[in-house]
């Protein structure tokens, strides 16, 4: 399949900015299923500095700096993609590694790669690992279930005793709440269920990108209706990092576009960073169009 | 042979020198043998001990103290100016023969490359996670590894400059590290100070001893530092990040910035343009290739590092990695300051360099490994647990001293997160011998070695900074610098060194940076001065006030009214004394608190609290003498304090008089000692533009109120006395006290420098000599016009007129509408100078972050 994603982003300042400096992780990356045709990022005031780079996970990076007042900045990104079919779901059935088996050899790390993915099974920003987390995951990942199929199991009673609501939650709520109230979004789902994992020992990281949406039957799709998305993944050995999204019950396939991951969101915060003056007030406006080409 | 004892020395010499206390149980002594005879090192120092007895060392011991409240040698200066924390010193040097001290060096060259190899591995390959050789939990949880640091561009092969490494002795003599410091190692300037004070109170000792030099080493911190941005220019600018004023090594980091020639800045003097780091500076942004950090990794820069920090340059992190600017140490270093990597180290250094470990370190357990964690829950009663992150409110825990409760405790604490807690086994420290209370004794000491990289490897300086418990109860040194005494570290040398030949070619420039100060510096100086002349002129009328009020004359109500009045307004404490006929009529309170009340904004010691501040604030900017002076002032102000502590006493102006005396002797020593430069200039705008306001407010709320003759000539003699004119106006007028007179002499006198003119004069030369950024108007500048528009109201001003009494205010309008004119424009041109010339960034805020809601 291939897309067309455009994802604009537009910040508005009470008073001018006279100077700025940010970190954006806005550039998608390629995967094993996913590869990027073509991309171009405008930012208007134009830079006076820029650089595109990688971060310690690989993901590209766009550094930029504006050193003009400027009450408006707004970062237009454009890419095209292709993103080949996956047959993990496949795997779902026939995949048989249990969650025991999987749980001996990370305390075993005999290799490289075990040892190195420790790192996701550790706190990190927005994720504490704690007992009641554990707990809420725990019947799910039993030693002798499969762990593909544990997590499928655990995706599901998410989607299941989650509700969706924007306004239950902020960036920064943390998923020990989250567990408590039962409702957020798409990125507290993915926080929470990676929080669960790692507390039960298990790695698991934070994936963002795009979701390809559909409009209602008999509707026309909107333009910026899309949104940024976020979803997670879990290693398992031999699979390698293997991607579920809570917030729509499944395993994510052609229609995930994945822009960078990290431990958890602060990783690849899609814009960080900090500005002189502006004022006491921001307003932040993003619309996001993924299009079938 | 070594340790050879100076003839002159010997041959006075009495018996030999045997230890005065006790041998130590399970401990190693440091100048003494088993049979208590001095070891063969110490003995030079050992018989100057007894040569100078009890009272030549008592006598070397304050004059240590001395050189180091002079020096301004302080630790810990909290926020305090007034009673800083002398930086503790014991005279006694610690002495250790060369052949020692070579076997400890190679040992300190090797350890400090194994952490450059360990620094690189890490933010590299981080071949020792993949292979296990280090656990991977230990650097994946700490959050000193700053993963934006990663694959960092790196000018040189080396790139840990600076490493240094706390030891102990054990029971057998052996050294031990118990930790090393890899972020911005502290220590080596007190030891440089350290050197100076005591070679200067044990001058024939020192010259006798042949004691290895410390400057080879500082020449190569400049070298190794230069070298580092060769690849940008041949010509380095270097600045020295500090945290600020209130850092507890502030004195350190100023001594050795002025030391090596650097600029000391702080984050916001710093500015990151067009991919770069500048400073700002009067001239306006001049470029930086290297910062000598001692501010935290992760409190460097906002914009992708910790956002609430208040010491970062924004931006910085993505210039070091794009390689326009090196900062040294390397971001990210602090991560190899846990404790828990000396358990690995013997193994790494193995998987590394192929190499066995030369220096061992204290035993140390990780409790994330299972093995090592039984161990410690077996053994925890001999053990301190660290946590595995080293930081400020991180605390060793030594568990011999706890309660069965509180070990239960901490047993729960490791058990919950293994990971975070590493046991070290507990090595109490050689004793060693220092002057204390008029006799020798002994405490238990630890050792802080420094190395810099050079170009064959890394470079030990032979010395270090050796320091003991405050007390013999504490056998615990504790591993900040605080709440101990530093003893000076002496290598001897085998041979006599002829003093290091410093190729003067290979030194950097130092430099334009001279005429090029960061912008805070400048406001600063300029801040000085003006509290300085506020404090002065408060004293003076102050003064003034108590002669008048104590005098033998009658000092009827009006002229108490106008007089106190006016002292209300200088210290711009209103209402106070204003409209107040109860407080004029026992106005001691009132007097007391603008003398002594710190709290009270405008008072005595408030401006002289802020003047101190600002002195902190610049402190490698003052002179030795300045610094004398200001511990002077500081006496003084105590005894004001003292003297003050039950309001007014009898005789309040007598304690006031050693505040002026010391404020006049820093205007002297600005006029006769400093070079003309912008420093110079600054403060010098700022007093004077300070001393023309006060003194137009002075004669504006005095003169304007017609007064029946008698009080006439009270308040104006007040007046003319609080500014050291009474005695000129009377020779010049005799007893004719008429205000024009008076005008005359303190408004339009060109030869008194109390003169308002005078100041504006002065003023108007100064401005001339400023840097001038583009005009973007023709013709003057504003602040240029006002100063002229000022210096012509006052010289046409028309005396007679001032003086005249109008008929329906009944006041000196003419003088009161004078006055106003000029205070205001004056006011205005402060306002301009700043805005020129300082620094007005507000701090940086944080982006907000976008939320994701999608929901199909």
């Amino acid at each position: 399949m291939r897309y067309r994603v455009r994802h604009l982003t537009e910040y508005l300042y009470g008073a001018p900015v006279t100077l700025c400096y940010n970190m954006a992780h806005l550039l998608p990356r390629d995967t094993r299923n996913q590869r990027c045709l073509s991309r171009r990022i405008l930012v208007n005031p134009t830079p006076v500095y820029q650089t595109e780079g990688q971060d310690y996970y690989g993901n590209p990076t766009f550094y930029f700096s504006v050193q003009e007042p400027h009450k408006r900045l707004a970062i237009d990104v454009e890419c095209y993609f292709e993103i080949e079919q996956n047959d993990l779901s496949s795997q779902l059935t026939l995949h048989g590694l249990t969650c025991g088996e999987l749980r001996q050899l990370l305390a075993q790390a005999s290799t490289p790669e075990l040892r190195m993915v420790k790192e996701y099974t550790l706190d990190s920003t927005h994720i504490h690992r704690a007992e009641a987390l554990a707990e809420y995951a725990r019947a799910c990942f039993a030693d002798d279930t499969p762990v593909l199929q544990a997590s499928m199991d655990f995706t599901h009673k998410i989607f299941a005793e989650f509700a969706f609501d924007p306004a239950a939650t902020s960036v920064s709520t943390p998923p020990e709440q989250v567990l408590k109230e039962k409702r957020g979004v798409c990125q507290d789902f993915a926080h929470l269920a990676i929080a669960c994992i790692r507390s039960l020992g298990f790695p698991a990281r934070y994936m963002s990108g795009y979701l390809e949406t559909l409009p209602p039957p008999g509707q026309e799709k909107l333009v910026g209706a899309d949104a940024s998305h976020a979803w997670f993944a879990i290693f398992i050995p031999d699979l390698g990092w293997v991607e579920f999204d809570p917030t729509n019950d499944l395993m994510p396939n052609e229609q995930h576009i994945v822009t960078a991951w990290g431990r958890d969101y602060a990783d690849v915060t899609p814009l960080q960073g900090v500005i002189f003056d502006g004022g006491d007030s921001q307003a932040l406006n993003v619309s996001v169009d993924v299009q079938r080409v | 042979m070594t340790d050879t004892v100076a003839p002159s020395i010997t041959a006075l010499s009495e018996a030999p020198f045997v230890a005065p206390y006790a041998a130590p149980n399970h401990a190693f002594d440091e100048a003494f043998e088993d049979n208590r005879q001095t070891r063969l090192p110490w003995q030079a120092v050992m018989t100057a001990v007894q040569q100078l007895g009890s009272e030549g060392m008592q006598d070397r011991h304050l004059r240590a103290q001395r050189i180091l409240r002079d020096d301004g040698a302080t630790y810990n200066l909290k926020s305090d100016p007034l009673s800083p924390n002398v930086w503790a010193l014991d005279i006694i040097p610690q002495v250790m023969s060369e052949s020692e001290w070579r076997g400890l060096e190679a040992s300190l060259q090797q350890r400090a490359k194994l952490f450059d190899l360990i620094y690189k591995d890490l933010y590299g390959e981080q071949r020792l996670l993949k292979e296990g050789i280090l656990p991977s939990e230990i650097v994946f949880s700490h959050p000193g590894f700053l993963r934006q640091c990663h694959n960092m561009h790196w000018p040189s092969e080396t790139m840990l400059t600076f490493h240094a490494v706390d030891l102990v002795r054990d029971q057998t003599g052996r050294y031990i590290a118990t930790g090393d410091r890899t972020q911005a190692p502290s220590g080596a300037g007190y030891a440089l100070e350290n050197r100076t004070v005591v070679s200067r109170v044990l001058p024939s000792l020192f010259r006798d001893s042949q004691t290895m030099r410390l400057s080879g080493f500082f020449q190569t911190v400049r070298e190794t530092i230069s070298r580092l941005a060769s690849h940008i220019t041949e010509a380095p600018r270097i600045v020295v990040l500090t945290p600020g004023a209130y850092s507890s090594t502030y004195f350190e980091q100023a001594y050795l910035a002025n030391h090596l020639g650097y600029p000391l800045v702080q984050g916001g003097d710093l500015t990151v343009r067009n991919g770069k780091v500048w400073m700002k500076s009067l001239n306006g942004l001049s470029r930086v290739d290297v910062i000598l950090r001692r501010v935290d990794d992760t409190l460097c820069d906002q914009a992708e590092l910790r956002s609430e920090s208040i010491l970062g340059v924004p931006g910085l992190l993505e210039v070091a990695r794009q390689g326009n600017v090196v900062v040294t140490n390397p971001l990210g270093s602090g991560l190899l300051e846990t404790p828990a990597l000396l358990a690995f180290l013997p193994a790494i250094s193995q998987f590394l360099m192929g190499e066995e470990l030369l220096l061992p370190s204290v035993d140390s357990y990780w409790c994330g490994n299972q093995e090592q964690l039984n161990y410690v829950l077996a053994n925890i009663r001999n053990l301190i647990i660290k946590p595995a992150v080293r930081n400020l409110q991180s605390k060793s825990i030594y568990c011999h001293q706890l309660s069965d409760k509180e070990l239960q405790r901490t047993i729960a604490k490791i058990k919950a997160n293994p990971v975070a807690y590493v046991a070290q086994g507990y090595i109490p420290g050689s004793l060693t011998p220092i002057w204390d209370n008029g006799q020798m004794c002994a405490r238990p000491g630890i050792l802080r070695t420094f190395s810099v990289a050079n170009e064959q490897g890394y470079c030990v300086m032979p010395g270090g900074l050796a320091r003991v418990a405050e007390s013999t109860n504490h056998l615990i040194v504790s591993k900040n610098l605080s709440g101990s005494r530093s003893k000076d570290l002496w290598i001897l040398s085998d041979s006599a060194e002829t003093d290091t030949d410093i190729p003067l070619d290979n030194l950097p420039i130092s430099q334009a940076h001279v005429a090029n100060l960061p912008s805070r510096v400048v406001e600063n100086l300029f801040w000085f001065g003006r509290y300085a002349e506020r404090a002065e002129m408060s004293l003076r009328l102050m003064r003034t006030i108590f002669k008048q009020l104590n005098g033998i004359d009658h000092f009827p109500t009006e002229s108490r009214e106008v007089l106190l009045g006016a002292m209300s307004e200088i210290t711009g404490s209103l209402p106070g004394f204003q409209d107040d006929p109860e407080l004029i009529e026992n106005p001691n309170d009132e007097l007391a608190a603008l003398v002594a009340n710190s709290q009270r904004v405008g008072s005595i010691k408030s401006n002289l609290q802020q003047m101190l501040a600002c002195a902190e604030q610049v402190k490698e900017m003052l002179s030795a003498d300045t610094r004398i002076i200001l511990n002077e002032l500081r006496d003084h102000i105590h005894s004001v304090d003292r003297a003050y502590v039950n309001g007014l006493p009898a005789v309040p102006e007598e304690s006031l008089d050693g505040l002026v005396t010391s404020l006049l002797a820093i205007s002297g020593l600005n006029h006769e000692s400093m070079l003309r430069g912008m420093d110079w200039m600054f403060q010098e705008i700022g007093r004077r533009t300070e001393r023309a306001l006060l003194t137009a407010n002075l004669l504006k709320h005095t003169l304007s109120r017609p007064l029946p003759s008698l009080q006439q000539q009270q308040i104006l003699e007040s007046v003319l006395l609080s500014v050291e004119a009474l005695i000129s106006f009377r020779r010049r007028y005799r007893t004719r006290a008429r205000v024009s007179y008076g005008l005359d002499l303190l408004m339009i006198d060109r030869t008194n420098p109390r003169s308002l003119i005078y100041q504006i004069e002065q003023l108007r030369k100064y401005l001339e000599e400023l840097p001038q950024t583009e005009q973007t108007s023709l013709g003057l500048s504003p602040d240029k016009r006002l100063i002229i528009k000022s210096l012509n109201d006052i010289q046409l001003a028309d005396l007679e007129g001032l003086s005249q009494i109008d008929e329906t205010t009944q006041t000196r309008q003419q003088l009161t509408e004078l006055m106003t004119q000029v205070i205001e424009q004056l006011e205005k041109l402060t306002t301009l100078i700043s805005d020129k010339y300082f620094d007005h960034t507000a701090g940086p805020q944080q982006l907000i972050k976008a939320k994701w809601k999608n929901n199909v």
